[in-house]
């Protein structure tokens, strides 16, 4: 609009006052400078700069780090939440998720309970190598297997394998230190009995807490084991856990044991909805997942190549992330788990397989986007990174 | 020789359109976008077996094949108006206020007057009455403002230039008294982000009149699909794009753009940009004050930062039919006076004022078989959020969120039992995901002194051009056309 025909707007002259009114009364911006970011940060920092404080023998395969921040400020999180850890090991970035293991009700340090992993590239690292004063860098706290009291009711039965007791152990406790409202049990499947991670500790809780019930399910115990033996199955579940008409089950353990006990549920009749999972990394195997095309095999050798440039080669078997990371290409990574969708890239050409679980959204499959976390090459690929 | 012809920072809504635009031109373009993925609010996010929807409730400006509405245009000279497939809402919206008043309007001029009549029948004139006037507004307005009549005066458009800045509830007041029929007509208010006392009315009208005439649409896939079609078309036109990666400063010499610096710590030479970071932090984080003229700060000293909301996305393992849910756009209150409630969002008190949309009602794939979900929304402000002491910020929010969820399950009491997904964004969810202050959805407070006819969109910067809710008004159709605008105005200035 014209100036002078605008002037002719009733009212236009008071709020010209108005503005100089504001102008003259209002805020200094420029001292506002970083206000937002640090806003930001005081929950959700991009990356938070670790140093090892302590290092705690769980068991034979397990350790616990604790991680202090060097600027002396962790974000809150709630239990269950996980960060993803960063590290180089021979010159090769890359990054593994771990849930924070000790309770949310203090953010002095955060606790992560690593298991070794078989021919795992990472876990030995980390329990082998770390040592107390060593840095890492991480996330900050992040994912989506937490108690939700908006609907998760107050009678939980946890169903946690091995590692997957991780994020259990904080929401326990948090419940026992706070002594919040809320009925946990835990049924924690373990190989052997001196696998249990935390035994003591839960043994411990649970006898003083009402709220905590505990049973342990061993699935290759010593001959002086007396309780519950095998997988934790259908029938397990239904003996232990009594009437599970309004009961929420969470679920967090290795891929396979994940499925079995999901399917455990499903067999139950217990609804998606009173049921949480977290799946502690890909399947070992991705080759025996439904839909795996027959003709490729674990290691076959793809050549995939990057912006129409760089070509590197990739195994089948394994996730297109880490062989990416092998050849010094770092994709930004939270999940590893194909959820979060942080590491979104668009395939240009080829196919990839995605086990069921990913997380992509309809309008990133149309257009070709995959997670390259969970995705593995079956075909030469061109890339866009 | 510089790197690019032209950088945009930020690929929301405007930075799409204006990247697009470009790369359609020939321009050699980089987009920078501090998040993963395209859209800013303009996005979704998955949980379990949902794909939640972010920000947009009803789409504005589509129109019919008949009459389409500003926004085909756009999409058209895009040319992607065939990878978007759109979705007609069938209501303009129902208003519940439990045991007082239950209605909903249809997108039909007609329809709405009578439903209104049918519920205030003391009102019947004026509730004819005041339709004939907001219509009558708006035909001026698009004489005056969109066709640029060289001879607009206010003897010509009386009805223009007396109302554009007059306030929404001094027109209201003019027309009616009841409570409750002020509430049912002024529902839109929320779209505005400010109360019928602070908004203008001129832009009250505007979205009642184009919420009717062009229908409330929705997006096949959600705002997700269309931010990706914009891209995907940038990509094609040989566009690049950088995700992850934040501008972190505007490199200024002699008040004249020279390039970026990324999060990388890459800089990258451009002699033009367009910024969607929003003009708040384009002036105060990313350029230097020494290269920005005082008088931009005395600007911005005189606006306010606008509204955020609080979202509860909720995904139901049961078909909306069977919830009770008949309408996409539901407005619950508790409290006829929009005002008292918008007073409520500057605070951490239980909202009285809320929307629940259900996407699946007319779009029945919008959700995986057998299911549906929901967003159940309320202005409010980052301030009261960002006094929230961190170790407390978790249980602040559930508290908040249980508030909205007993009023949700006053008028649908069947969603209560059929929860399978909840996710809660605050004021600081958005401010995280888009990095505006505040979490500001609609950019600053939208006043009678914030509109269009105060706003001096060049900037003092040369070479730097805005796109988006900041310069302008927020919506998606508003930020779809600033970026497209913004784009054109970028090639105009290579021409000189
Ligand atoms: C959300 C989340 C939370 C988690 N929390 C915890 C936790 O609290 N504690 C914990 O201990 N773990 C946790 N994990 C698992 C953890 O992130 C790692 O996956 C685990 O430590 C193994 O990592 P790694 O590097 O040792 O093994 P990787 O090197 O990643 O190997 C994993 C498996 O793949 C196989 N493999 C390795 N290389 C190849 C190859 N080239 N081809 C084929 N197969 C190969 C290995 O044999 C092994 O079985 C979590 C995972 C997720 C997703
Ligand atoms: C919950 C919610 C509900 C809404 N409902 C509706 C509705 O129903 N109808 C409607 O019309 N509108 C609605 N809106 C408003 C509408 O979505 C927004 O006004 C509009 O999308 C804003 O677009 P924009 O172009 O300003 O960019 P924004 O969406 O604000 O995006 C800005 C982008 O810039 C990026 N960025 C910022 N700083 C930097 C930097 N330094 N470097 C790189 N990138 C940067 C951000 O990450 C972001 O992607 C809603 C919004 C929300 C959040
Ligand atoms: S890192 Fe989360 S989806 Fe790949």
């Amino acid at each position: 609009m014209k100036s002078n025909s605008k002037k002719q707007i009733e009212g236009y002259k008071d709020h010209i006052k108005e503005i100089e009114v504001f102008r003259k009364y209002g805020v200094e911006r420029t001292l506002e400078k970083g206000q937002v970011l640090d806003g930001i940060n005081a929950l959700h920092p991009k990356s938070i700069d670790l140093k090892v404080s302590r290092v705690i023998k769980e068991t034979l395969t397990t350790s616990t780090l604790r991680l202090v921040s060097k600027n002396g400020y962790l974000p809150p999180f709630q239990a269950g939440q996980y960060i993803n850890l960063f590290m180089e090991i021979n010159g090769i970035r890359t990054s593994r998720p771990y849930s924070i293991s000790s309770a949310p009700n203090q953010t002095g340090y955060y606790d992560v309970t690593v298991r070794r992993v078989k021919d795992g590239f990472v876990s030995p690292y980390l329990i082998d190598q770390i040592q107390v004063g060593n840095s890492l860098s991480s996330t900050s706290p992040t994912g989506n297997f937490y108690y939700n009291p908006l609907f998760h009711g107050k009678d939980l039965v946890f169903l946690a394998g091995g590692s997957g007791i991780t994020p259990f152990m904080s929401m326990i406790r948090e419940v026992t230190d706070r002594g919040l409202d809320r009925q946990i049990h835990l049924i924690y499947g373990s190989r052997k009995e001196d696998d249990i991670v935390f035994h003591e500790e839960l043994a411990d809780r649970s006898s003083y807490a009402d709220q905590i019930k505990l049973s342990h399910v061993i699935s290759e115990p010593s001959p002086e084991y007396s309780g519950a033996k095998g997988f934790i199955t259908k029938e397990s579940i239904q003996e232990l856990a009594g009437d599970i008409a309004q009961k929420t089950f969470y679920i967090c353990g290795p891929p396979e044991m994940s499925t079995f006990v999901s399917k455990a549920l499903q067999d139950l009749a217990v609804p998606g909805r009173r049921t949480r999972k977290e799946i502690f990394g890909p399947p070992v195997n991705i080759t025996q997942q439904p839909g795996w095309p027959e003709t490729v095999k674990s290691k076959d050798q793809f050549e995939i190549i990057l912006n129409g440039g760089k070509a590197i080669k990739a195994a089948a078997g394994e996730p297109l992330m880490n062989s990416l990371e092998r050849s010094g290409v770092v994709i930004p990574a939270t999940c590893r788990s194909g959820e979060c969708s942080l590491c979104r890239t668009k395939v240009l050409k080829g196919k990839v397989y995605q086990p069921q679980g990913v997380k992509l959204r309809k309008s990133d499959q149309k257009y070709n986007y995959i997670h390259p976390c969970m995705a593995y090459p079956i075909e030469d690929l061109e890339l866009l990174v | 020789m510089t790197d690019y012809d032209a950088i945009v920072i930020g690929a929301g809504n405007g930075g799409l359109t204006a990247s697009l635009t470009m790369a359609k031109a020939g321009l050699k373009t980089l987009l920078l976008e501090r998040h993963n993925i395209p859209g800013g609010c303009a996005t979704s996010f998955i949980r379990g077996r949902f794909e939640f929807e972010v920000a947009l409730h009803q789409l504005s400006g589509i129109g019919t094949v008949d009459f389409p509405g500003p926004l085909i245009k756009t999409f058209s000279d895009l040319d992607v108006l065939d990878d978007i497939e759109f979705v007609e809402m069938k209501n303009l919206y129902r208003v519940v206020y439990p045991g007082k008043m239950d209605l909903v309007l249809k997108a039909d001029r007609a329809e709405s007057i009578k439903t209104l009549q049918e519920h205030f029948p003391n009102d019947a004139d004026q509730i004819a009455r005041f339709y004939d006037f907001v219509w009558e507004y708006c035909n001026q307005w698009i004489h005056v403002v969109l066709m640029k009549d060289a001879e607009a005066s206010a003897q010509k458009y009386p009805v223009f230039f007396k109302y554009a800045l007059k306030s929404m509830q001094e027109v209201l007041n003019e027309y009616f008294t009841d409570p409750l029929l002020l509430s049912a007509i002024g529902m839109y208010y929320a779209y505005l982000g400010l109360p019928p006392r602070l908004s203008p009315f001129g832009e009250f009208a505007l979205v009642l009149w184009g919420y009717t005439e062009f229908k409330p649409w929705h997006i096949k896939g959600g705002s997700q699909a269309l931010s990706n079609a914009l891209l995907n078309k940038f990509l094609e036109h040989g566009g690049t794009v950088r995700f992850n990666c934040s501008a972190i400063k505007i490199n200024v010499q002699d008040e004249t753009v020279t390039g970026v610096i990324t999060e990388d710590g890459d800089e990258v030479s451009t002699k033009r940009i367009i910024s969607n970071a929003g003009t708040y932090n384009t002036y105060i984080d990313l350029i230097d004050s020494e290269q920005v003229p005082s008088q931009k700060y005395k600007e911005l000293a005189g606006k306010s930062v606008g509204v955020s909301g609080f979202t509860i996305f909720i995904g139901f393992d049961e078909e909306p039919d069977k919830l009770g849910i008949r309408e996409a756009t539901n407005f619950l209150t508790m409290d006829a006076d929009a005002n008292k409630a918008y007073d409520y969002s500057k605070t951490l008190l239980p909202a009285k004022n809320m929307l629940f949309t259900c996407y699946d009602v007319d779009d029945p794939q919008f959700s995986p078989v057998g299911c549906c979900q929901g967003a159940l929304i309320c202005l409010a402000y980052g301030e009261p959020w960002l006094k929230v002491p961190p170790a407390r910020y978790f249980e602040r929010k559930y508290e908040f969120a249980r508030h909205m969820l007993t009023i949700l399950y006053k008028v649908f009491p069947k969603c209560e039992n059929h929860i399978e997904e909840i996710e809660v964004a605050t004021p600081l969810t958005h401010m995280r995901y888009l990095g505006h202050p505040g979490g500001a959805i609609y950019g600053f407070d939208h006043l009678g002194k914030d509109t269009d006819f105060f706003i001096e969109k060049a900037s003092p910067i040369k070479g730097l051009f805005h796109a988006g809710a900041w310069m302008g008004s927020g919506g998606f159709q508003p930020t779809l056309m600033s970026g497209a605008s913004a784009g054109r105005a970028l090639i105009k200035s290579l021409k000189n």
